[in-house]
């Protein structure tokens, strides 16, 4: 066994040079245009004038094998709506385990869905994005460590991922940019395929500290005046029931995909907690039927958002606060109530063997603002 | 004459046309390969060969994903970035021509690839006949 081994290394020295070379460069990229039709509709970052750098981007990649199944990755990105700034996307080092198992460390994508991993990675599915409302989650990175492991299981291809780590970034929360830090992030994902047939599971933990103190509620009061002012009545227990100081926060996500590569469906379901906090419980859905004719696949995709504001966080101080108090503490509270429902009607079309042009019209009703915004979205994907 | 040898032209023409692709490993390998395992060879499920492609302009490599892999080449590329831009698994180095896969099972004891029937050589093993 040892010689075969010995053998083959040095045969595949002799070859290396002319078969395979040590440092790979891919890349892909999306130039995707799109307007909303109506001048008091956005969505999705668009509103009604054209715009051709959204949801535009770029991207290489190199990845330079070290030998003894060690290997490096750095993935370099440029967002048309962060002026193509280039940054570090995922930044990582492998190491084969074995065959079926490895194990990446660096900066990771977090594996809250089943298209996180590459979801920037348009070419990679039929749709022009990734269902907004149940993706829209944002904490895309993570620094940390993850295992990943293939098996036979019987019929059953299974594929395991466990992650450990940590965010330091930005989040959005009620439609404002914070900083954000998850600490102790634990994660396990399974995925198990059957013929045309595959499921996944998706379970994720961390400690949740969000600083929105700085964030205005208007009229010159910030989140954090309005904690200093309740503390100073002694209102600690509701401070600390809004605020998000190393809370529990839960990602459950649930999936299932069937693709006889004639039919196209896909299902995912997800819902995020974080306890103790004023931000609400999201309970996210979509489903998705796509039918390939050749290189032409037409689609249509549901989504449904449902985060039910937590009331009860204000309603025991009802009568105890003055309004001057209990309106934007109310405000805030209730700044987390979203419910909407999106369809999406589009297609996809294999114009070239590493380029798919791609056309989506969606639709988003929110129910809780009772505004409507419809988004004709268009453009190119490509790996090369 | 002439006609014998246009009908013999004809005859390779139409014989190449319908050529079986077949899959090939080092005649030292003693592993099977059916249907289901060539599949997970080529979609980065199992590494158990040292795997070659032919190169995109190759006509046969398309007749190979359809056939042998069982999806569009498109589909297979999908696939592929799935896998390469999220630190899962890289493709099967793609060769030039089928000579060079030939050259490259015969000289590589867990090399595995695919030509069409009528190239085969004594310098490889023939584990699987695609129609």
């Amino acid at each position: 066994m040892k010689k075969t081994v010995l053998s083959l290394a040095l045969l595949g020295c002799l070859t290396a040079p002319a078969v395979f070379a040590n440092v790979a460069i891919n890349g892909f990229a999306s130039i995707k245009g799109g307007m909303t039709t109506g001048s008091d509709e956005f969505l999705y970052g668009y509103d009604d004038s054209f715009d051709l750098k959204n949801e535009s981007l770029f991207a290489l990649q190199v990845k330079s094998d070290l030998g003894e199944k060690l290997s490096v990755t750095g993935q370099l990105l440029g967002r048309g709506n962060k002026d193509f700034d280039v940054g570090f996307e995922w930044a990582f080092i492998t190491y084969e385990l074995s065959d079926n198992m490895r194990v990446n460390a660096g900066r990771l994508r977090t594996p809250f869905y089943k298209y996180s991993d590459f979801k920037d990675v348009a070419y990679a599915y039929d749709w022009l994005r990734v269902p907004q409302g149940v993706y829209g989650l944002g904490f895309d990175n993570i620094e940390g460590v993850s295992f990943y492991r293939t098996a036979q299981l019987g019929a059953l291809e299974s594929t395991l991922q466990a992650v450990a780590g940590s965010y330091d970034g930005k989040a959005i929360v009620s439609g404002l940019e914070v900083d954000a830090e998850i600490k102790n992030i634990l994660g396990l994902t399974w995925e198990l395929a059957k013929g045309n047939l595959s499921g996944r599971v998706a379970y994720l933990t961390g400690k949740v500290t969000i600083d929105a103190e700085s964030a205005s509620l208007g009229q010159n009061v910030t989140i954090g005046g309005l904690f200093n002012t309740l503390n100073g009545f002694g209102l600690n227990n509701l401070v600390s029931a809004i605020d998000i100081q190393e809370e529990k926060g839960t990602f459950l996500g649930l999936g299932l995909t069937y693709d006889n590569s004639d039919w196209v469906a896909v299902s995912e379901i997800t819902r995020v907690k974080v306890d103790n906090s004023f931000i609400a419980e999201q309970n996210n859905y979509y489903v998705s039927l796509g039918k390939r004719f050749n290189s032409f696949t037409p689609y249509v995709s549901y989504e449904v958002e449902d985060n039910e504001s937590r009331d009860d966080i204000f309603l025991p101080f009802q009568t105890v606060l003055p309004p001057q108090l209990f309106v934007p503490v109310q405000g805030l509270v209730r700044s987390q109530e979203r419910s909407t429902k999106t369809w999406n009607l589009g297609a996809r079309y294999d114009f070239h063997p590493s380029a798919a042009f791609k056309v989506q019209y969606s639709s988003e009703k929110n129910d809780t603002t009772g505004d409507r915004a419809g988004l004709i979205a268009l453009g190119v994907d490509l790996v090369f | 004459m002439f006609k014998k040898m246009l009908f013999s032209v004809l005859l390779a023409c139409s014989f190449s046309a319908a050529a079986n692709i077949v899959v090939i490993v080092n005649p030292s390998n003693t592993s099977s390969v059916n249907a289901e395992e060539l599949v997970r060879i080529y979609t980065g499920r199992s590494n158990a060969f040292s795997a070659v492609n032919l190169a995109e302009s190759v006509p046969l490599r398309a007749q190979f994903d359809e056939k042998g892999v069982g999806r569009t080449s498109a589909q297979l590329k999908a696939h592929w970035s799935k896998l390469v831009f999220t630190g899962k698994g890289t493709p099967p180095a793609e060769l030039a021509n089928e000579e060079a896969v030939l050259e490259f099972v015969a000289n590589n004891p867990q090399g595995i690839g695919y030509i069409s029937a009528d190239k085969v050589t004594s310098a490889v093993k023939v584990v699987h006949t695609i129609n």
